[in-house]
């Protein structure tokens, strides 16, 4: 089991979510939906770790996570409008997980040429975010998150912020970047957006009470 | 058509009314330069204690300036994302060197740095007296002016979306890298405009300073003896050199502003 979380509780004012329960396979696909308002932002955002959780276990390829800072987690997340940075170009959006982690600067221009290349992106290396469409930014944010080849990738609405007829594409590239081995928590509040693309879909929140 | 002429009348009393309001900061500026007789300004550009005066104010308000940044930036951050008990006092207590008079100020600074203080005294063992040194100058500057530092900061850091550090985070990044690498980039525009904003309003600085160092002088100062000593035409020009000065700093300002 990849990652095994146990009954979680999170808080966020006066929402307390959970406890949730969910088990995951290494390179599985799980497609959670539930309304807006059911928490899923802060499910997610508990497990990157950028919420503290109340209480529960959250074990990561056999190790405890819980207490651990973001930074040190083997997670990365791709936010609902990608949360590029402004102030750097695509590349150095791609390199800054590489270079956070003292990555040497061959070894950063290696990692995001094979992912430009993989997810088409490599003529868009020099331009800055804001002058990307919307399925430009959503292929460089899922290259700055994989690019540290995390074990999981947190998915929140990807593709909510994309046209219709950008949509399929961009589901095929999430199948994409699952084959790559990486596991993947997609989170949405519309089901027709996940059918064909998980191998696992749950309402959320599973097992909770309120 | 009745609204439309009811606006444009609107319009013209308020161009009228701001423009006396314009001719009012511009009117004693001008009128002060073109007072200048020419071969006294001469005289204070060759004049060696105008220029030392000018280059150590300028000096000293840079250099608070640079190593006030040190504490001020992290305490706007702070400022900016966390909420804490008593924030309101902190940011009160932020705020009273620009409410109260600034020989007040002055006063409260020389108690804190002379010789019976605690600062004072550790100084005086060290071999160093802070009244009257740059240091006293530096201090004085810092005092009066680093609310605006603080402020302009904390509203940059403010304005930076919380999500794009929370990305950083996940991506590796530790809290100072976050810090450095995300937050005061995007913060800058404000954190420069800060920054220069408490230069200048170090630089001008007369209350406070006057209190704890006479001397050395500042520009500000020595305009004030030339007025005591010699009168107006002599303190003229050195004023103008220093308006000159303070703004072309403004205004570089303001197209690193406009970029």
């Amino acid at each position: 089991m990849l990652l095994n979380i146990k009954d979680l509780i999170c808080k966020a004012g006066d929402f307390i979510l959970g406890p949730v329960n969910i088990s995951l396979e290494r390179g599985s696909y799980l497609a959670l939906f539930g309304p807006s308002g059911s928490g899923k932002s802060l499910f997610l955002e508990t497990i990157a770790g950028i919420r503290r959780a109340e209480s529960g276990s959250i074990m990561i390829d056999g190790n405890e996570c819980i207490y651990l800072p973001p930074q040190k987690r083997p997670v990365a997340m791709l936010f609902q409008d990608y949360a590029l940075f402004p102030h750097l170009s695509v590349f150095e959006n791609i390199a800054f997980a590489l270079k956070m982690r003292g990555e040497d600067k061959v070894h950063q221009i290696k990692r995001v040429d094979e992912l430009c290349r993989y997810l088409s992106i490599e003529k868009l290396k020099s331009r800055e975010p804001d002058s990307l469409s919307g399925g430009e930014k959503q292929r460089v944010a899922l290259a700055r998150a994989i690019a540290p080849e995390p074990l999981i990738l947190l998915l929140d609405e990807p593709l909510s912020a994309l046209d219709e007829n950008l949509r399929g594409e961009a589901s095929e590239l999430l199948r994409k970047i699952n084959l790559l081995g990486i596991t993947i928590i997609h989170v949405t509040h519309n089901k027709e957006e996940i059918a064909g693309v998980a191998s696992q879909t749950q309402h959320f929140p599973p097992e909770s009470k309120f | 058509m009745r609204d439309q002429s009811y606006y444009n009348k609107t319009r013209i009393i308020f161009i009228f009314l701001g423009g006396v309001l314009l001719l009012f900061l511009i009117a004693p500026l001008v009128g002060m330069f073109l007072s200048v007789k020419a071969p006294l300004l001469f005289d204070a550009i060759k004049d060696q204690q105008v220029t030392s005066s000018i280059t150590r104010t300028l000096l000293i308000s840079f250099i608070a300036t640079m190593f006030c940044s040190l504490f001020a930036l992290p305490l706007a951050y702070i400022l900016a994302r966390k909420k804490f008990p008593l924030k309101g006092v902190v940011e009160a207590i932020i705020d009273i060197p620009i409410v109260i008079p600034h020989s007040a100020a002055g006063i409260a600074v020389l108690g804190f740095i002379s010789r019976d203080s605690v600062v004072g005294s550790v100084a005086s063992s060290l071999g160093f007296n802070l009244v009257g040194s740059t240091a006293a100058i530096g201090i004085a500057m810092a005092f009066v002016s680093i609310p605006f530092l603080i402020t302009s900061a904390r509203d940059g850091f403010a304005a930076v979306p919380q999500r794009l550090e929370r990305a950083a985070e996940t991506l590796g990044a530790s809290p100072f890298k976050v810090f450095t690498k995300i937050s005061l980039p995007l913060a800058k525009r404000s954190v420069v405009s800060g920054m220069v904003l408490m230069f200048a309003r170090g630089m001008s600085e007369f209350g406070a300073i006057v209190i704890v160092a006479y001397h050395p002088m500042t520009t500000p100062v020595l305009i004030f003896d030339r007025f005591n000593s010699f009168g107006l035409d002599y303190a003229r020009p050195i004023a103008a050199i220093f308006i000159v000065v303070t703004v072309v700093i403004f205004l570089i300002m303001r197209i690193y502003q406009k970029r």
